[in-house]
């Protein structure tokens, strides 16, 4: 049975999902979770949960509509100053940085998975 | 666990410095509830007042934006209202039912109608920049969960008020028709957000105790005070002139000096009480939406229950 493993490096952040092991059940995969995937990489916690259970819809089936651009949702897109205003001036910053911080994920993300693919097998402790 | 007495409770209180974990006295946790409720309230009632200027949109770009803003403003009420259940006075179902019975109270400036799109600015700008001011003072509130969901509303606020003096600028920059019309909403709005601070605070009936125990970090004075010394300039910047009443001074050390008995305040308590016609037409027409969706959340309560009861899938199986 395989079970597909969910990695969160620190408290607070998402789990993202970083590969799978095969075990009979929930306690084994977490102990070949551990071994595997949370020895390697910083980890925080890990979640398990069988591959049957996962749902999924992908492009084929469904339009996202998430190509949208979205830019008017940002302060930053509206060119009136924001200077004037302590509060506006955080919020338009608070803005920016988290912006900066999903770009340094995407890119971390995708890096992180392609390392993981192929540790598949559970007694490689 | 010992109820919190006042006087411990008072000595403790500062920013973040109580949760759901402290066993606090009803008196701090029916004052918070009203605060809270009445914020969430607003953020209903607001995001109300704009939704028919996403079909008024002169353009899609304002239109994506103002259903942006909507949908932000809605949310911001859910977290408002989560804050406020953690209190354990009233559950967030008891204070959307009060929204929609007429006994919750919100802001004065959402009880008038807005029906042109040169009067948008009016809320978008100055009402929400008002607004903006006061919620990062909150973010230092004693009731944790309250400076939390500020965080979350400060972050998304400031695209709303860029949005609202980006649509003042339009109008303002535009043809002599359109600098007359967004002068006369001025000057029509411009009382009622005098008085979004409310009353002096000597006159304001629950400043003393909340700002005792820290929920409210900065008294309605002083908020108006760094209000006006912000959004004063950018009225005049945009050419907007004040109206001659409610007269306000400029004293010296830049402080402006609001001529109170110049402001409706018959009015404003007539509001506070919802009393006001204008306003009760808007709670009216929000119970109204309310109710025609309600099929909505029953469909999704039955969903809920439903899926309880069949059998949660077995991990080892």
């Amino acid at each position: 049975m395989i079970w597909e493993v969910f990695r969160q490096e620190q408290r607070g952040k998402y789990h993202t999902h970083c590969g799978n092991v095969h075990a009979p059940d929930k306690e084994m995969a977490l102990m070949f979770a551990q071994i595997q995937h949370g020895r390697r990489r910083p980890t925080h916690s890990l979640w398990v949960t069988p591959r049957d259970e996962i749902g999924e819809v992908d492009a084929e089936e469904t339009r996202f509509g998430g190509t949208t651009d979205k830019s008017y949702r940002w302060a930053s897109t509206f060119n009136t100053d924001e200077d004037f205003a302590a509060e506006i001036a955080a919020s338009q910053r608070e803005q920016e940085a988290a912006e900066r911080e999903r770009a340094e994920q995407d890119g971390g993300a995708e890096r992180g998975s392609d390392a993981e693919q192929g540790a598949e097998e559970g007694e490689s402790a | 666990m010992v109820t919190m007495d006042i006087d411990t409770l008072t000595e403790r209180a500062g920013p973040r410095q109580f949760g759901p974990k402290d066993d606090l006295p009803e008196e701090y946790r029916k004052a918070a509830t009203r605060m809270i409720q009445f914020h969430a309230n607003s953020e209903i009632m607001g995001a109300y007042l704009e939704r028919p200027f996403i079909r008024q949109a002169p353009s899609l770009d304002r239109k994506l934006a103002f259903s942006a803003k909507v949908q932000d403003e809605i949310g911001h009420g859910q977290l408002l209202y989560r804050a406020a259940e953690s209190l354990g006075i009233k559950t967030r179902e008891q204070m959307l039912d009060e929204l929609a019975n007429g006994e919750g109270k919100f802001l004065n400036c959402f009880h008038y109608p807005m029906t042109e799109w040169w009067e948008t600015p009016m809320i978008g700008f100055f009402v929400d920049g008002a607004a903006m001011r006061r919620q990062a003072t909150l973010k230092k509130t004693s009731w944790e969960p309250y400076a939390h969901a500020m965080d979350k509303i400060c972050f998304e606020e400031g695209f709303h008020i860029k949005h609202g003096e980006s649509i003042l600028r339009e109008l303002a920059t535009g043809s002599r028709k359109e600098q007359k019309l967004v002068q006369e909403a001025f000057e029509e709005w411009w009382p009622r957000i005098l008085q979004f601070f409310g009353p002096t605070d000597d006159q304001s009936t629950h400043h003393d105790f909340a700002s005792a125990v820290g929920l409210k970090t900065m008294g309605n004075d002083e908020l108006r005070q760094s209000f006006l010394n912000a959004y004063l300039p950018k009225a005049r910047k945009y050419g907007l002139e004040l109206p001659e009443y409610p007269r306000i001074n400029e004293g010296e050390n830049g402080r402006y000096e609001v001529v109170e008995d110049d402001l409706d305040w018959d009015e404003f308590w007539q509001i506070a009480k919802n009393d006001f016609e204008p306003g009760r037409q808007q709670i009216d027409s929000r119970r109204a939406a309310r109710e025609a969706v309600a099929w909505v959340r029953e469909s999704m309560e039955t969903l809920g229950s439903g899926s309880n009861n069949t059998d949660t899938p077995q991990a080892a199986d």
